[in-house]
């Protein structure tokens, strides 16, 4: 552990970190564009000089460059180093436009704070600023090239971190162009990363350009709920409409990006066809005859087809609260059907899956980045979990080999992030016994419950993809309280009616079904064709827990309060009794926002089973779960291995 | 005076194989297969004083014992033909006329080190020299003197000859290894240094033409008689000098080191063109300061021409005359220098356009005195680049303000070019 002196502070850090870091961690934090943790130094914007007085080296040097070494004395603060640093602002600026205003990253950009921080203010070069013709890169990503500062951020993530083949550096000197060959969309999966990780207003999301600044947004640590792995998100809101996601850190599990998938899709939240009112019927109704109507009616059920005809259904997508309050929810109602998965195969599949792993043999995606081999069992990442792909191909650049195993593992999902993957039909023949790390990574669409079952003597680690953001979670809770799926529980001829909370049930499993009430954010199939419709708000409008495939579980925040979109509010939302035409804008003020009455699925079982006679339920998390309360949103997420009592 | 590059020269043609053969040559190829171990062939270019002719002047011996000697797998050795420096123009010359020394130097260097693949990097645009290794190379093979277990010794090498797409900065030995690889051409940081991890990651030693077409003279006389060839104590061997501008001769030309500046211009030079009076020059290639005729008693040779404020570098000699502006001539220089900067690092990428910019508009009158204290804070900051190209761009204008601060001056004051 060498130990330096920076600024007259003595920090001890690990060997092998650079000075840079090691000034940031006793909060001297020296401004820089080109490096960056998950991308490594390379000493190209030159912006982060310090002057070493004492050790090894002498004079100004870039810190990202230079390892932490016993007796270095380092000073940030020397005449010469700042005004190297100042100058490399000056230079930047020279072909840098002078429109913050105007530009979509405003606020939000490091050369904009460097530049102010290091008190560039007059401009003394004289010349034109060179200018580029920008591209079209698609519909996510907006190219603006005369704001490009060269830190080569973008190439060296989109090339060399996720193996992207169509976005590049073009010519030399102060000409250096970062595009596509032609214009076109970005083909790589991970290819919003760029966004995070430009510095300056170069790559903007072309989907919520100029709707905020940064500091407009409602933000909150977040967890994408569009896969099983469970990264982490931050998204950003505005006036009750989702405008972005942007990637959070977190080394155990996505590292500091996030795929194209849980970036961008964000319109489901927007949706207008989304319920934000509870449905009796088709008719609008007040919470409290909504949940009146239910209660009679799953009364009228019982009475008519006795008790134990009702179904409650939870699912992968529903938080842990939900799903852990979902037993107590159908002790009350009486019924013996209680169903987290709709499907049989998604069910058994991943209670096979969970049951599989414990501590020891789970693979997290860093696992997965460090693997020495890796086995991609009958599964296409690109669907199952795009972000396992990304660290697919870290553990490939370290030199790992990778397999593709069975009829279900395409060749296309290595190609999409130009690795050279051999192709295998049966998993022994993967040589994972000659490696010291190796992991099996393992779908749950395509493999049989047996097939999952037998990975156990794999002789990996293993990794799972599941079928939803809680879907381990789900199969968990499924397996403790000996549940059923809904297709089981249908085909025994007993389920007359369902109570569903945020679950995709197949439409052939409605047919016929004498009460159909379901609680969801999203208008499903099930939404459409219910009798009682309850509105649920989405994982952005709400704490909750997911648990990953890894059996992580995760906190998230509410991150923006629910409620229609202002864009798009219904022209009656405008009018008032004494103002009946519409108004720009709305300028009737109302106690809460219009459709902003939306509670948590969980909230809504525990109103449910207050109007059952139940007590108030103070926290779902009780009993083993109960340490879970205190999960810090911003950690690593726990693993429900490791909880006391489990 | 004894000739080493340029012995084997014959007027308005390349020397044929047999020539080179019948005139002595390869007989170093032989002695050192037969009678030395590669380790005397290093020793010999050690005890020689060889140093780099590619511009920086580097021990040659001493980088070649950089090599881990006992390291399994392939090592590179890698030819630097890629001469771009303007005002220079001896690899052409040498290999124009005669091929045949690199090769032989190349395999010899091979043998020192334990290389069995070579690359030859050549400029664009030098299709000539290409042509005339090409030629060399299959020769050299079908005497077996290049190829599978040369003369029996058991020692295999092969020559690949890479002909660049061509930019300056593919001199760059880092850079010149990653265009040989199929990539950018960035350089690389160092360390790690090229010795250790170089061409596909492989310990890889770069020498400049002139650097190893020099090593047959030394393997086959003696590194005595070689270091002796120089005029000067501390200096060894000879090297080409490229003299142009405003003198009468102005072809390549093999003299011993340390000959004096004035000795060069009035003797071997032919002193200045009719009427012409000398100002200036560049001692070796773009990237140097600056010598007047101040400096004219300075020994051309590495240490002498540092002591005095510049570089040897590639012995490119540029004469100016007195009515050459030296604004303009710097402007020329920077201009190609921004032109031919990678673009990897900020202060090179946007700090050459500005000197640019400045030296344009003073050149145009348009200068302003503060102008110049910019100029010279870029001559001090651009030594923190990534790599050595700002530094030496910087070289000329680091001259133009010690030497001819005058002169800017009064393009300033009077907002005109005085010379026009």
């Amino acid at each position: 552990m060498p130990k330096l002196i920076i600024d007259n502070i003595e920090v001890e850090v690990p060997a092998g970190t650079n000075v840079l870091e090691a000034a940031k961690k006793v909060g001297v934090w020296i401004p820089h564009f080109c490096y960056h943790p998950a991308l490594g130094s390379v000493g190209a914007c030159r912006l982060c000089a310090m002057k070493f007085l004492e050790g090894p080296v002498k004079g100004v040097q870039m810190s990202c460059m230079v390892p932490a070494q016993d007796g270095m004395v380092v000073s940030t603060t020397d005449g010469e180093a700042a005004r190297m640093r100042s100058l490399v602002i000056e230079w930047l600026m020279l072909n840098h436009p002078h429109d913050c205003p105007v530009c979509d990253e405003g606020g939000e950009c490091l050369l904009q704070d460097y530049t102010v921080a290091g008190g560039h203010g007059i401009r003394r070069y004289r010349g034109k600023k060179r200018t580029f013709r920008n591209q079209d890169l698609g519909p996510y990503v907006e190219h603006e090239m005369n704001r490009c500062i060269e830190c080569y951020r973008c190439v060296r993530f989109y090339q060399d971190f996720a193996g992207g083949t169509d976005l590049g550096v073009m010519a030399n000197a102060n000409r250096v162009y970062f595009g596509r060959f032609t214009d076109g969309a970005l083909e790589s999966p991970f290819s919003g990363n760029i966004l995070d990780i430009c510095p300056t207003g170069v790559y903007t999301d072309k989907t919520a350009r100029f709707r905020a600044r940064y500091w407009d947004y409602e933000m909150a640590p977040s967890v994408c709920p569009w896969c099983s792995l469970g990264c982490n998100t931050v998204p950003a809101a505005r006036y009750r409409e989702l405008l972005k996601t942007i990637a959070r850190r977190n080394d155990a599990v996505n590292g500091w990006f996030i795929c194209d998938r849980g970036r961008f899709t964000n319109a489901p939240v927007n949706d207008p066809a989304r319920p934000h009112t509870p449905l009796l019927d088709g008719r609008e109704a007040s919470w409290d005859e909504a949940l009146d109507v239910l209660v009679t009616r799953i009364g009228e059920l019982n009475e008519l087809y006795g008790e134990g005809s009702l179904a409650v259904v939870g699912s992968p997508r529903l938080s842990l609260e939900g799903c852990l309050l979902l037993p107590r929810l159908a002790e009350l109602l009486a019924t013996d059907t209680l169903c987290y998965f709709s499907s049989l195969e998604e069910g058994d599949r991943s209670a096979a899956a969970v049951s599989l792993l414990n501590g020891t043999n789970t693979a997290s995606m860093a696992d997965v980045g460090e693997a020495d081999c890796i086995a991609i069992f009958e599964c296409d990442l690109r669907e199952e979990g795009p972000m396992m792909l990304l660290a697919v191909r870290q553990a490939w650049r370290k030199g790992a080999p990778v397999f593709l195993v069975g009829k279900n593992a395409p060749l296309e999902q290595a190609r999409a992030i130009s690795i050279e993957a051999i192709e295998l039909s049966i998993l022994e023949e993967a040589p994972l016994g000659i490696f010291e790390r190796p992991v099996v990574i393992c779908g749950t669409r395509h493999n049989s419950p047996a097939a999952i079952a037998e990975l156990t003597h794999a002789g990996a680690k293993l990794a799972f993809l599941l079928p939803g953001p809680n879907a381990f979670g789900a199969a968990l809770l499924s397996r403790e309280q000996d549940c059923t799926s809904l297709t089981e529980a249908v085909a025994a001829g007993k389920v007359k009616g369902i109570l569903a909370f945020e679950a995709d049930i197949p439409t052939e499993l409605l047919e016929g079904m004498a009460l159909l009430a379901v609680a969801d954010w999203r208008p499903t199939e099930a939404a459409k064709q219910a009798h009682i419709v309850l509105p649920t708000a989405a994982w952005t409008e709400m704490d909750g827990t997911f648990v990953n495939n890894e059996g992580r579980a995760q906190r998230f925040r509410k991150a923006m309060a629910p409620g229609l979109p202002l864009r798009g509010l219904p022209a009656r939302y405008h009018a008032s009794a004494d103002k009946p035409v519409p108004l720009y804008p709305p300028r009737v003020h109302r106690r809460e926002p219009p459709g902003g009455s939306l509670l948590p699925a969980w909230r809504l079982m525990a109103a449910i089973m207050e109007r059952l006679g139940a007590e108030r339920v103070e926290h779902p998390f009780t009993d083993a779960w109960e340490s879970l309360r205190e999960l810090d949103p911003d950690g690593e997420g726990v693993r429900v291995f490791e909880l006391p009592q489990r | 005076m004894e000739q080493v590059l340029f012995r084997h020269n014959k007027p308005g043609r390349p020397v044929t194989f047999a020539e080179y053969c019948a005139e002595g040559g390869f007989a170093a190829l032989h002695k050192a297969l037969k009678e030395l171990s590669p380790d005397d062939v290093q020793r010999a270019v050690i005890d020689s004083g060889l140093r780099g002719r590619g511009g920086a002047g580097f021990p040659t011996g001493k980088k070649w014992s950089f090599v881990p000697r006992d390291l399994p797998g392939p090592r590179y050795l890698i030819c630097n033909c890629d001469e771009m420096e303007p005002g220079t123009y001896k690899d052409r010359a040498l290999l124009e006329a005669n091929p045949y020394s690199l090769v032989e130097g190349m395999v010899l260097a091979g043998y020192a080190i334990g290389v069995s693949h070579a690359f030859i990097f050549i400029r664009r645009g030098y299709e000539l020299p290409a042509a005339n290794l090409r030629h060399a190379i299959a020769e050299a093979k079908e005497a077996g003197l290049l190829g599978r277990n040369i003369l029996g010794s058991g020692f295999s090498m092969e020559i690949d000859i890479h002909l660049s797409a061509g930019r300056y900065i593919c001199g760059e030995e880092t850079a010149l290894m990653n265009a040989l690889e199929g990539v950018r051409a960035n350089p690389r940081a160092k360390p790690p240094f090229p010795a250790v991890k170089g061409l596909w990651g492989r310990p890889t030693v770069v020498n400049n033409v002139e650097t190893l077409a020099n090593v047959p003279y030394i393997v086959a006389n003696g590194a005595t008689r070689f270091k002796g060839l120089a005029t000067t104590p501390e200096g060894s061997g000879m090297k080409l000098f490229c003299p142009s501008g405003h003198v009468r001769n102005t072809v390549c030309m093999e003299l011993p080191l340390g000959m004096t500046l004035g000795e060069i211009i009035d003797g071997p030079c032919g002193g200045m063109l009719p009427g012409k009076k000398f100002k200036a020059c560049i001692p070796g290639g773009a990237s140097t300061p600056y010598f007047t005729a101040d400096h004219f008693n300075v020994p051309m040779d590495f240490d002498a021409v540092a002591k005095a404020g510049s570089r040897l570098g590639t012995g490119g000699i540029v004469v100016f005359d007195e009515q050459t502006c030296m604004v303009g001539a710097t402007l020329n220089l920077t201009q190609f220098f921004a032109r031919e900067s990678c673009g990897w690092c900020t202060p090179c990428r946007e700090g050459l356009p500005y000197v640019r910019e400045i030296l344009t508009r003073i050149e145009a009158g348009g200068g302003e005195p503060e102008d110049i204290e910019i100029l010279r804070e870029h001559v001090h900051y651009l030594n923190y680049t990534f790599c050595a190209l700002a530094p030496g761009a910087m070289g000329p204008v680091e001259g133009l303000l010690q030497l001819f601060e005058d002169e800017i001056r009064e393009h300033i004051t009077k907002r005109r070019c005085p010379f026009r």
